[in-house]
């Protein structure tokens, strides 16, 4: 049912051609460039995650598609209707706040009938309406607690609850995840993919982790230093990062100057052994790190660059080896992606 | 209210160093000295009716209390009292609703905020009677008599205002403003927003800026004896009464009106408490 | 999915109109939020200030003031030796009071904010010394009266015990017992803003300085004077105000043993001469202001206080 209600909020056409679109968006604070003329389109329906290191203008993004911040130069667009120019209220997102931004002096249930309350509906009618979506997130039985009473987790899904009671078309998360402890992390993970899969709407999540990323994102949107270097599912991101930079960002490859140009190889493509066959390089063992079902082996080559082999265990164990021994690192051709530098 | 309470010293637990011992009795006697003279006052308040302004106390009486209301030189005490309470009310209410206003907009900075700001500072280390001079003088030379809601109220919230502004910029400094934006996300117009999210709250410390306001009008005199018209408030009725009539009434004066202070700050504390508590109750 | 790594040509706008805005400027909501303050600044403090300056320069005589532009008020007040006497006088008094109150001051509000560990005892003695001044000033300091004279409980309790077999007479109506006065009026103008930037210094600093090895008063020289300087010159410039601008305590604390720069002042417009009255106005106000201007280079108000 809240499926429809949302579907129907679609404002222009019943099919936009995308759910957002940025055309050119550039922010300045200043003298600072903190977002450089980016355009990115979202499909309708998608999870699409902002990623990238602190201060690529992956934040200032979010607020500047919330309607929190002022657009330098450029369009936002949100299903073919031009909201540059409109009020954060009138554009069709909601926006999670970082830290929640649970009005403490109002009560759960009050929280959530905020916007109807702003809206002029009666009381009887909007607490009604956020009992309801108070029961979606799971927090029914909080209704009458303060948000100070909660726990993080908990007055995230109120927070959750109160942005949804508006009917997004677009709902915007600043770093969700961030202030949880890895097993709640974990678990709402699964509750946001969940609830964004069932509602039919985008969610734009931003995040510096590139597991989370990974995990939650239909289109992952790498950014650095105020510009996109990279969008694309996580398995093409993963699999042919366009350049150094994205290889090492998104963990997991090896970054190598190889005759032939720069390479990205994946860690976990990599093997200790002798350079016979295939690519390689050799050098001294710095780190052996037990990870559980893995080994992760750190090499440095005689140039001083670093490289590391994740190794399941069975295989790590059958021929182990020890910091300080010369070893090589060895890989197979057809793992070998080049990239730019950069 | 302010953080602190972390000692650097030896970690919680552990004994005190000497120093606090030394500056535990320091501020022991800085009470002492505070309070020492009031003590004075309110015990020879009920000196015996033959009694002078000083000690031995010649007997214990309410007689000095009853003089505060019987017809005479002290008639005008209790009128002038109520004079006091009613300006002291409008000066805090004031304070308290303009010292909001422009808090809120300094968080930006905005062509003459550093002017204004200034301005606010030279206001509040001005000499007071040079202020009341300045109104008083300005008053006569167009022709207005000065009164107590017009001169007085001018002339006090020239003293009250810096206070209360400089102290709301630390209530709004560590207010988060993505409540703002939140209410803005959820379709609040910039109204409803101060009405519903930002003054609730920041209420508490308003609460405390009207009180301190209300204080520092009920005790001022340098600024309003010059622009009080003919019609006194306390402190200014109490200073004409000094050279003219020193007796004990006097400090039946200054212990009745303590007292009642006392009660209205206490009454208005209990009733915020009494309003927290509903709250936190109602949330169980 | 769509996946773009090239910057797609941008719309032009006309085909998409953007839905007009409906907001004012941000500096025009802060100037429409500050207009109060502002009026009341302007029309009730600077305005008279500048008119009691426009007036020292008038002429006057037993009947009445008269416009002019002549500097005879100002020579009369700076060649006669009475004004250096009362300015000399009162710059004592703000020293000493001033170097007494930053004493307690400091010690009360470090005590208070990093000996006491309840918030809630902390709370109750600020109160404690707050509450003093819900009774009225001139009440506070007459009530000193019945304390310090010849027959005052200080005496008797002296006598008493049997430190002295006479009554000490310096005690009141003299400038001891204005400087008793004042510090028992004015310490707490040190205590807050001490108080205030004492409890903004992160605990964290401290115990980074015990660790390098710092005893604590070197921690206090290095560490806590420094970063409450703010405090302290909020607190020095509000005492030294005060005490300059002060015309009751003197009056009825020193018995005539002492002047005031202001009592002065109000006796002139007592006698409504307004022209001598402003030109002493307006020498004091520049001397408080060199003075304020002096502290405040010590710390930069603004961005303490409006952060």
């Amino acid at each position: 049912m809240i499926n429809r209600n949302l579907q129907m909020a679609g404002r222009v056409s019943a099919q936009p051609r995308f759910d957002v679109e940025l055309v050119a968006v550039t922010k300045r604070y200043g003298q600072t460039l903190a977002v450089d003329g980016i355009s990115l389109r979202i499909a309708p329906a998608s999870y699409c995650c902002l990623l990238g290191p602190s201060g690529c203008g992956k934040t200032s993004t979010l607020r500047m598609i919330a309607g929190h911040e002022h657009i330098t130069d450029g369009d936002v667009l949100i299903r073919d209707r031009n909201v540059t120019d409109l009020p954060s209220a009138k554009r069709g997102t909601a926006m999670m706040f970082q830290s929640y931004a649970l009005f403490p002096h109002l009560n759960c249930l009050d929280n959530v009938a905020f916007s109807l309350k702003m809206r002029g509906i009666g009381k009887a009618a909007r607490h009604d309406r956020a009992r309801g979506f108070l029961r979606l997130v799971e927090m029914e039985d909080f209704a009458d607690r303060l948000p100070a009473q909660l726990s993080g987790g908990q007055q995230q899904r109120v927070a959750l609850a109160r942005s949804l009671i508006t009917e997004p078309q677009v709902l915007l998360l600043d770093e969700p995840l961030s202030a949880l402890d890895p097993f709640l992390r974990g678990r709402m993970r699964e509750e946001l993919k969940r609830l964004q899969r069932e509602l039919g709407i985008t969610f734009i999540h931003v995040t510096h982790s590139q597991d989370e990323a990974m995990a939650l994102a239909d289109l992952m949107v790498v950014m650095h230093e105020g510009r996109i270097r990279q969008s694309g599912t996580p398995r093409e991101i993963f699999e042919q990062p366009a350049s150094a930079f994205i290889a090492r960002f998104i963990g997991g490859h090896n970054v190598l100057s190889t005759p032939h140009g720069l390479a990205a190889i994946r860690a976990d493509r990599c093997r200790i052994g002798q350079a016979e066959n295939g690519a390689g390089c050799s050098g001294r063992i710095v780190a052996v790190e037990y990870q559980g079902p893995v080994v992760r082996v750190a090499l440095q080559t005689p140039a001083g660059e670093q490289a590391s082999a994740i190794v399941p265990d069975s295989l790590f164990f059958s021929a182990p080896v020890r910091p300080g021994e010369a070893a090589a690192l060895v890989w197979s051709e057809q793992d070998v992606h080049y990239v730019q530098a950069g | 209210m302010m953080i602190g309470g972390q000692s650097y010293q030896a970690g919680a637990g552990q004994g005190r160093p000497w120093t606090f011992y030394a500056l535990a009795i320091l501020f022991g006697a800085y009470l002492l000295f505070l309070y020492g003279p009031m003590l004075v006052m309110y015990v020879l308040s009920f000196q015996g009716p033959n009694g002078g302004v000083t000690f031995p106390m010649v007997g214990v009486s309410l007689a000095w209390f009853a003089d505060i209301v019987k017809p005479g030189q002290m008639a005008n005490i209790p009128v002038s009292f109520a004079r006091s309470i009613a300006l002291a009310s409008a000066v805090s209410l004031l304070t308290a609703a303009i010292s909001i206003a422009a808090a809120l907009a300094f968080r930006r900075r905005f062509p003459g905020s550093g002017l204004l700001f200034y301005l606010a500072v030279a206001s509040l280390v001005m000499p007071s009677l040079l202020v009341g001079f300045g109104i008083g003088l300005g008053f006569k030379m167009l022709g207005l008599k000065p009164s107590l809601f017009t001169s007085a109220l001018g002339a006090q919230l020239t003293w009250t205002l810096p206070f209360g502004v400089f102290a709301m910029f630390a209530v709004v400094n560590r207010f988060n403003r993505s409540y703002e934006e939140a209410a803005d996300d959820l379709g609040a117009s910039p109204w409803q927003r101060f009405i519903h999210v930002t003054l609730p709250i920041l209420l508490p410390g308003i609460i405390g800026v009207a009180m301190g306001a209300f204080t520092l009008s009920y005790d001022e005199y340098a600024r309003t004896t010059l622009v009080i018209g003919d019609r006194n408030t306390l402190p200014l009725e109490i200073y004409a009464l000094i050279s003219s009539a020193t007796s004990p009434t006097l400090f039946a004066i200054g212990t009745a009106t303590t007292a009642v202070s006392f009660l209205i700050i206490a009454a208005t504390l209990w009733r915020i408490f009494h309003i927290q508590r509903r709250r936190a109750a109602a949330a169980q | 999915m769509t996946i773009l790594t090239r910057p797609a040509a941008p719309l032009p706008r006309l085909l998409l109109p953007a839905l007009p805005r409906r907001r004012l400027k941000p500096w025009l909501v802060s100037w429409l939020q500050v207009s109060p303050l502002a009026f009341i600044l302007i029309v009730l403090f600077a305005l008279p200030t500048f008119l009691f300056a426009v007036v020292s320069f008038f002429d006057y005589d037993r009947t009445g003031i008269y416009p002019a532009f002549i500097l005879d008020n100002y020579r009369d007040l700076l060649t006669t030796p009475a004004t250096i006497r009362v300015y000399v006088s009162s710059l004592t008094f703000a020293v000493i009071v001033w170097a007494i109150t930053l004493f307690l001051g400091f010690n009360i509000a470090h005590f208070l904010i990093f000996h006491v560990r309840s918030a809630a005892v902390r709370t109750v003695f600020f109160l404690l010394c707050a509450i003093p001044f819900w009774t009225s000033g001139i009440i506070r300091t007459i009530a000193w009266i019945p304390f310090l004279g010849r027959n005052g409980a200080f005496n008797q309790i002296v006598m008493g015990a049997g430190l002295t077999s006479q009554p000490l007479d310096f005690l009141l109506f003299s400038r001891f017992a204005v400087v008793i006065t004042y510090i028992n009026l004015f310490t707490l103008l040190m205590v807050g803003p001490i108080a205030n930037s004492l409890a903004k210094i992160d605990p964290a600093l401290l115990e980074a300085a015990r660790d390098a090895g710092a005893s604590r008063s070197r921690v206090m020289v290095e560490v806590i004077i420094p970063l409450s300087k703010t405090g302290i010159a909020l607190g020095s410039i509000l005492v030294f105000t005060q005490v300059m601008g002060d015309f009751f305590v003197v009056k009825a604390m020193s018995g005539g043993q002492a002047a005031s720069i202001v009592s002065a002042l109000a006796t002139e417009i007592q006698a409504m001469q307004y022209p001598p009255a402003s030109a002493s106005a307006v020498v004091l106000v520049c001397f408080v202001g060199i003075l304020v201007a002096g502290m405040m280079r010590v710390v930069d108000v603004r961005k303490e206080l409006v952060k």
